[in-house]
């Protein structure tokens, strides 16, 4: 293969249309897309396909404005579901007996149609009522769920933060940061006046706060005792928000001043981890956790390690990105139990053991951000946005989700941060529009009967508003048996993603070499298979054909091999960032992932040395590039953008007045040491203008500028750019 | 008893004996019946006692000190020191001295005076200053939270301004409030179910490794002071001096809450009161050991939580009571005391003290926590509420300066010398025994015994001690011209005033031996009978307490008995000769009320009101102590001054007011025709002024009563046939009894008891006193 020969994904990900117009009543492809359109009939079929069958979900994908997923009360009726295999009546279903009865579409149960539900049919048969059911027309649409889809009452939003004040925390500036942060939050934390909030610190003690709406100030409540760690107050260590707003907004004033002389230089991480445990366990909610010094004290302990060279390459390689003690898995399984959802915060200069850390969020739902050698100076303005919008975004509390298909055809495997309760049932005490899921597909018996494969993805869960709901997304796909077909209705981006996780998942396992070379083997088979089966029908010779719809496979698969998860060895990545970059392209949804695996890269310079009047015509620099060295022009500006990060690309012989502009009188210094900010010329606003527009169109990470000239080293074959 | 020894019984020296006279051998003394016992009030204040700027000399062999009994050879510039006939030489800078030239230590007068001594070498200005550690129960109604809260604050505002202050706070938990963190209110939490040791309080407050102090710790009970700024970093976090910390102290007060832990229908609050002192003690031995330290707590009801727990949460399981005490089914009992028994050792090592001010209607513990106040010598008040006057008035006296001042002194050390064949028995008291082995030390223990010395952690004006004196049982040399005819008694008390001075108090005593087998006489004429009886009391309570199935009632009874049989004047066998000298004849009806008294009849009290009864009557001087074991009883009536009365039923008259001193409670009775007239309010006319003041006069007295003791009594003014006439009532000689009501005087009461009268009693033990 010849990289260099590959078509390019310039456009980004495409979303697949076929399918939708075959079956418009789907639901969007933002929400769930099928590694291919087709679901082959049979298993001998399904073996030839090689490349894996499943789909991607994201459940609460952010639709844009007038697209929401419509609400639905059933009210007195209750939720019309099939008796048998409890599917939730969709468009699919078929109404039948003048209306009174109805056909599940994925079991065929005939089942009755409630009295309050009933509708008269007209002529062709369909329900006089359609234009008023959504349920009925949408793939998408959301149900209040009555009480007997609750356990108990629909909890409060509940942000509990748990801050390590340790010396280097204190250091990096991160408590001050993140205490600005949530304080600037406050008003838009979802869920107002029921919204619930807490902290704790802790360095080698536990710090609580006692923020009962009375107090005047909050009281800090230390415990020591790690060994049989407590709660010390039944209550006001949590607190409504609304009510103790002032008490909290002096906490976070006062916070980063409390522990700015703090030298104490141990983590009591664990034990801090099970009095959250405790004081949490009673509502459930978000636990965000902001770690800095690598946990010393009590259980939970960890060592450094993976600095040993010699167990690269073997099969001791693997563990280092597991976790080490038993006691993360069973903290985070706790967690589910109580329907938390985690999120690691990690900021240290030094190993910090992700691998650990990370499964509290990789079995809660949650999400892992890492700030390696964080500087509040440098990193402050990602740390703000990324957790600003971690607080404010619409969050489903103490959901579990679970997809149905037809007869015949079965999820075998789940892939992303989650806890699988059951067979088929994913807990995610906390989840979001960032969240992806990831399943594969296989067939139950070696022939299908049927013609049509529905899918049903329902999210249960309760709103931040507390009322209780079920989000679900239907959608049909036609089996086939033709393997052909399968290729052409593949689906780059749903393929990539679940491939991605494979791979990830089996660098857990197994060698780095060991999982790239099977996701390559895997590739090429299915490259061998099309070009046998249409090498067999136009005698093509050696050339490498591939289906139109799967053409960028082979250039995501290298850049796959080629991400921070899977790269290299020892040296190529430290293995916090392999862990924590594995983390989060676990749960990444299709769009995120292929930009970060194929980044854009767009010349600048030409557009900052246009006249002001036509400046914001950002058509003119949408214009995607090759990563390719042939791309970058030594007199060029340009910027790389993976959706984490800028890279600002200054050419050798850019015109100094450019490099004047944008960066003033450092424009000669080296520029891993100048920060970019806004200047006073037209030029470094323009700029400025540019990366917030992009920032916009992508809110869930924030990207933040690094600069580079051609003089580094650390571009020079740019589909090795990362 | 000459009148002098009535208004100041106890002189400069502050000791009392059962008696003044001894026999010379220990059969002859143990015929005497009544131990030979000092009760001596080691730091009494008195107006004749000087005090010197030095230390005092002290005897190469035995180390007492010179004292007047000392025989000077002024010429050699020797010293003889009557304990032990050792010849000392007088220091050089002694020199000076002659017959004319005296230092103070040789006044004859001065029996009893007292050394400034001179402060450590290393910062001789800076004198340690009082560290006060409040322990607040939070398991309280709102009410009495407000009761506490307002006691404490004002407390705060009279402690002297160096005074040292930490503050802690339990509930189901306990909390150490750092008060020098100035950020915002920050405490540390402790788990109250779980008992904690030294070194875990010392690492969970951050005060381990880092914060330990160089140098020797335990053992030293000499005040290293808080010299050269703070010897710990506790100090500065947890221990502020009380003008810096005032208004963090009352803004914290204001915030705080009562207990937060939810109590299910049916419990008790979980309040871990041992673990809360635990942590204190813990916090004082890491910050200031050796250092004059008081933990006050301010207890609200029954530890339920972790160790010291004295009854389980379940409110149907009532706290125990003699009862179950004496039937062994107290399960908790054993263990609480064995828990407040290490509390006490380690507070004593530390040279601290427990103070506890427990106010509840139920029972605390103060029976459990007795062996840890007594033995640092600690205060203790109990109360039936916060709010209340007994709680109020006297947790206030305690911070009080100036003439009220309890004078609270700190560290102290007692030492006795005595002469030779004299050995002590042991000490009953606010002390406790430091082990200090040597010729003078008993073969039985009574007490705090098997020692020459004690340490007392915690003392004030007032304390006072009870020490028991055997005799050797060698016949001790009986060459008459080579025995000194007296003998001689050394009190050395060394303790930080309320300044933060070390001082030591000597007192030198001296008494006679007689040869009672010769005769009885001078041993008769030298017998105190008050001081018999309260020792009495002092030595029935202690056998009550450690003696399994002990009989006191039998056992008082028959030392009366033998007393009256050996001292009577009688024919054998013929109960109307019986005769006793005056010396003795207060004696029976003392032994008659102890009887009755609390004391001895403990079930009608429940185990923590008996604990607090003796920790009092051990620890009051005579004087008070006797009036516990028999109150006495005034009556106002127009036309005669106020005068004592008889404490009889028959003292109660319609046109009487009584005024009754139990010590504990100070009742003003009204008789009916009394009551009568102040109920339509004839005290307000001018023409009944004479009535007015009639009213007013027991107030009056009882105002002074008050304003000299402490804890403050229970004041209780009542009328004839009231409901609350029990009080006075419960004290009186049951002259007139339903057996034979009768008889009775018209106008006074019927007591309703099976008690026998002091008649009966007085008949049955001249019968028996007289027995051959
Ligand atoms: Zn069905
Ligand atoms: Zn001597």
């Amino acid at each position: 293969l010849d990289p260099k020969a590959l078509p390019r994904p310039l456009s980004g990900d495409v979303e697949p249309k076929s399918l939708a117009q075959l079956y418009p009543m789907n639901c969007h492809p933002r929400f769930l897309r099928l590694t291919t359109g087709a679901i082959p009939s049979s298993q001998s079929l399904s073996s030839r396909w090689h490349l894996p069958l499943g789909a991607v979900v994201c459940p609460l994908a952010e639709p844009p404005d007038g697209e929401e997923v419509p609400i639905v009360n059933f009210g007195s009726a209750g939720i019309i579901r099939c008796r048998r295999c409890r599917t939730y009546v969709n468009p699919y279903v078929t109404f039948t007996d003048a209306g009174r009865k109805w056909r599940c579409n994925i079991c065929a149960l005939l089942n009755d149609v409630p009295g309050d539900y009933f509708a008269h049919l007209d002529a062709t048969g369909r329900r006089i009522d359609l234009d008023q059911r959504p349920e009925l027309t949408q793939g998408s649409v959301e149900f209040v769920a009555p009480t007997e889809y609750m356990v108990r009452p629909p909890m409060p939003p509940l942000y509990f933060f748990l801050i390590d004040v340790s010396i280097s925390a204190v250091r990096s500036g991160m408590i001050e940061v993140v205490a600005q942060t949530i304080r600037s939050c406050l008003d838009e934390l979802p869920g107002y006046p029921r919204t619930q909030i807490g902290f704790a610190t802790f360095d080698s003690t536990i710090h609580f706060y006692n923020m009962k709406s009375s107090l005047t100030q909050p009281q800090m409540m230390v415990v020591s005792d790690l060994d049989d760690v407590f709660v010390p107050l039944p209550d006001d260590l949590l607190v409504n928000l609304s009510e103790s707003r002032s008490v909290v907004e002096t906490f976070l004033d006062s916070l980063p001043s409390m522990f700015q002389d703090n030298v104490n230089m141990e983590s009591a991480f664990g034990p801090a981890l099970k009095a959250s445990l405790m004081l949490m366990s009673q509502l459930g909610g978000k636990l965000l956790i902001f770690q800095n010094t690598l946990p010393s004290l009590g259980v939970g302990r960890l060592k450094l390690r993976g600095d040993d060279l010699r167990v690269y390459g073997t099969d001791k390689e693997h563990p280092l990105r597991l976790p080490e003690d038993p006691f993360y898995k069973q903290m985070a399984a706790e967690f589910t139990k109580f329907q938390i959802g985690v999120d690691v915060y990690a900021f240290s200069d030094k190993y910090t053991d992700i691998a650990s850390l990370g499964t509290l969020a990789k079995y809660t739902g949650g999400q892992v951000y890492y700030y390696p050698n964080f500087q509040s100076t440098i990193h402050g303005e990602k740390l703000r946005h990324e957790l600003a919008r971690d607080l404010t975004r619409e969050t489903a509390w103490e959901a579990v989700m679970r997809i149905r298909c037809g007869k015949g055809v079965r999820f075998t495997s789940y892939h992303g941060n989650f806890m699988l309760r059951s067979t088929d049932l994913l807990a995610l005490p906390a989840v979001d529009c960032d969240k992806a899921f990831a399943m594969q597909l296989s067939l139950e018996e070696t022939l299908l009967t049927i013609q049509t494969v529905y899918f049903q993805v329902a999210l249960l869960y309760t709103a931040s508003c507390g009322e209780r709901r079920i989000r679900v997304h239907t959608a049909a796909a036609p089996v086939v048996t033709d393997l052909g077909e399968m290729y052409r209705q593949a689906d780059t981006g749903a393929v990539v993603t679940l491939l991605s996780r494979l791979a990830i998942e089996k660098t857990l396992s197994h060698k780095l070499e060991d999982a790239r070379n099977s996701l390559q083997l895997r590739i090429v088979k299915a490259l061998k298979e099309f070009r046998n089966l249409y090498a067999v029908q136009h005698r093509l010779g050696g050339k490498m054909i591939y289906p139109e719809s799967l053409k960028f496979l082979p250039l995501y698969g290298l850049a796959l091999c080629k991400s921070a998860p899977l790269r290299g060895g020892y040296a190529d990545v430290s293995l916090d960032e392999r862990c924590a970059a594995g983390h989060t392209m676990m749960t990444l949804p299709v769009k995120k992932l292929l930009k970060l695996l194929y980044p854009s890269l767009i010349r600048l310079d030409e557009y900052l040395l246009k006249a002001y009047a036509e400046a914001d015509d950002f058509q003119s620099i949408e214009n995607r590039l090759p990563l390719v060295a042939e791309s970058l022009d030594s007199r060029g500006l340009y910027i790389f953008d993976d959706g984490f990060r800028y890279v600002l690309w200054f050419g050798r012989v850019l015109p100094p007045d450019i490099a004047k502009n944008l960066l003033g009188t450092d424009f000669a210094a080296e520029l891993s040491k100048v920060t970019l900010c806004e200047r006073d010329n037209e030029m470094s606003k323009k700029l400025m203008r540019i990366l917030k527009k992009f920032r916009e169109s992508d809110a869930s990470y924030y990207q933040l500028c690094h600069l580079y000239t051609d003089k580094s080293s650390k571009i020079r074959s740019i589909e090795d750019i990362y | 008893m000459s009148e002098m020894a009535n208004t100041d019984p106890e002189g400069i020296d502050g000791v009392r004996m059962t008696w003044n006279v001894w026999p010379r051998t220990k059969v002859e003394a143990s015929k005497c019946v009544i131990p030979l016992a000092a009760c001596i009030s080691p730091i009494r204040a008195h107006p004749d006692i000087p005090t010197l700027p030095y230390a005092p000399l002290r005897c190469k062999t035995c180390s007492a000190a010179l004292n007047p009994f000392s025989r000077v050879d002024f010429t050699a510039k020797i010293w003889i020191c009557p304990f032990c006939y050792q010849r000392n030489h007088f220091p050089p800078h002694y020199a000076a001295i002659s017959e004319t030239n005296l230092p103070g230590e040789l006044y004859p007068q001065y029996t009893t005076l007292q050394y400034a001594l001179p402060a450590d070498s290393a910062a001789p200005q800076s004198l340690p200053s009082p560290v006060f550690v409040f322990v607040l129960d939070t398991c309280m109604i709102e009410e009495e939270m407000g009761y506490v809260k307002s006691a404490l604050k004002r407390a705060i505002g009279l402690l002297p301004d160096n005074a040292l202050v930490g503050f802690l706070s339990y509930g189901t938990q306990v909390q150490v409030h750092e008060l020098g963190f100035s950020d915002l209110s920050k405490v540390y939490v402790f788990r109250g179910s779980k008992e904690i040791s030294k070194e875990q309080v010392l690492e969970q407050l951050g005060l381990g490794v880092l914060g330990r102090r160089p140098g020797p710790v335990g053992g030293g009970y000499q005040p290293k002071g808080v010299q050269n700024g703070f010897p710990n970093a506790g100090v500065t976090r947890f221990l502020l001096p009380a003008s810096d910390c005032e208004y963090t102290l009352n803004t914290l007060l204001d915030e705080l809450q009562s207990d937060q832990w939810p109590v299910p229908p049916g419990n008790r609050s979980s309040r871990c009161t041992g673990v809360a002192l635990s942590v204190a003690a813990g916090l004082l031995g890491a910050c200031v050991p050796g250092t004059g330290a008081r933990i006050v707590a301010l207890v609200g009801g029954p530890c339920t939580e972790g160790p010291g727990a004295i009854v389980s949460k379940d409110l149907s399981e009532p706290v125990r009571s003699h009862k179950d005490l004496d039937k062994d089914a107290a399960p908790y009992f054993k263990k609480a005391i064995k828990f407040y028994d290490g509390l006490a050792k380690q507070l004593v090592s530390q040279g601290h003290v427990l103070d506890v001010f427990a106010s509840a209607l139920d029972q605390v513990g103060v029976a459990e926590m007795k062996v840890a106040i007594e033995k640092t010598g600690g205060l203790v008040v109990l109360a039936e509420s916060f709010g209340h006057s007994v709680f109020k008035d006297s947790f206030k006296r305690v911070f009080e300066e100036g003439e009220q001042s309890l004078g609270l002194c700190f560290n102290g050390t007692l030492e006795i010398n005595c002469s030779k064949d004299i050995k002590i028995q042991g000490v009953i008291g606010p002390c406790t025994s430091l082990e200090k082995k040597g010729p003078a030390v008993a073969d039985t223990a009574i007490g705090e015994g098997n020692t020459t010395a004690w340490k007392m952690c915690g003392l004030d004006k007032s304390t006072c001690l009870t020490v028991f004196f055997d005799l050797s049982s060698s016949d001790q040399s009986n060459t008459p011209g080579a025995v000194n005819p007296q003998l001689y008694l050394q009190f050395l008390t060394s303790f930080q005033n309320p300044e933060g001075q070390m001082m030591l108090r000597v007192t030198t005593i001296t008494r006679r031996w007689i040869d009672s087998t010769v005769s009885s006489e001078e041993l008769v004429q030298g017998f105190d009978q008050e001081t018999a009886a309260v020792v009495m009391a002092r030595k029935t309570a202690l056998k009550m307490e450690t003696e399994e199935s002990f009989d006191a009632t039998r056992w008082l009874d028959r030392g009366l008995i033998r007393l009256c049989s050996k001292f009577g004047d009688y024919r054998k066998d013929d109960p109307s000769s019986f005769t006793l000298n005056p010396c003795f004849s207060l004696f029976p009806q003392f032994m008659f009320n102890l009887r009755r008294s609390q004391f001895v009849q403990v079930f009608n009290n429940s185990p923590d009101e008996t604990a607090y009864f003796r920790m009092l009557l051990n620890r009051e001087n005579i004087t008070n102590a006797a009036v516990m074991i028999q109150p006495s009883l005034i009556s106002y009536s127009f036309n005669s001054l106020p005068q004592p009365a008889l404490l009889d039923v028959a003292s109660i008259a319609a046109d009487r007011i009584l005024l009754l001193d139990s010590y504990f409670s100070i009742v003003i009775f009204h008789g009916m025709t009394i009551a009568q007239w102040r109920n339509m309010g004839y005290q307000n006319q001018p023409e009944h002024q004479a009535f007015a003041q009639l009213l007013q006069a027991p107030h009056d007295d009882t105002q002074s009563i008050i304003r000299d003791r402490f804890p403050v009594p229970r004041l209780v003014v009542c009328d004839q046939h009231g409901s609350q006439a029990r009080f006075l009532l419960a004290k009186l000689n049951p002259s007139a009894t339903y057996n034979n009501a009768h008889e009775m005087a018209a106008g006074s009461d019927v007591i309703f008891t099976d008690d026998v009268s002091l008649q009966v009693f007085f008949e049955h033990l001249q019968r028996l006193a007289v027995q051959s």
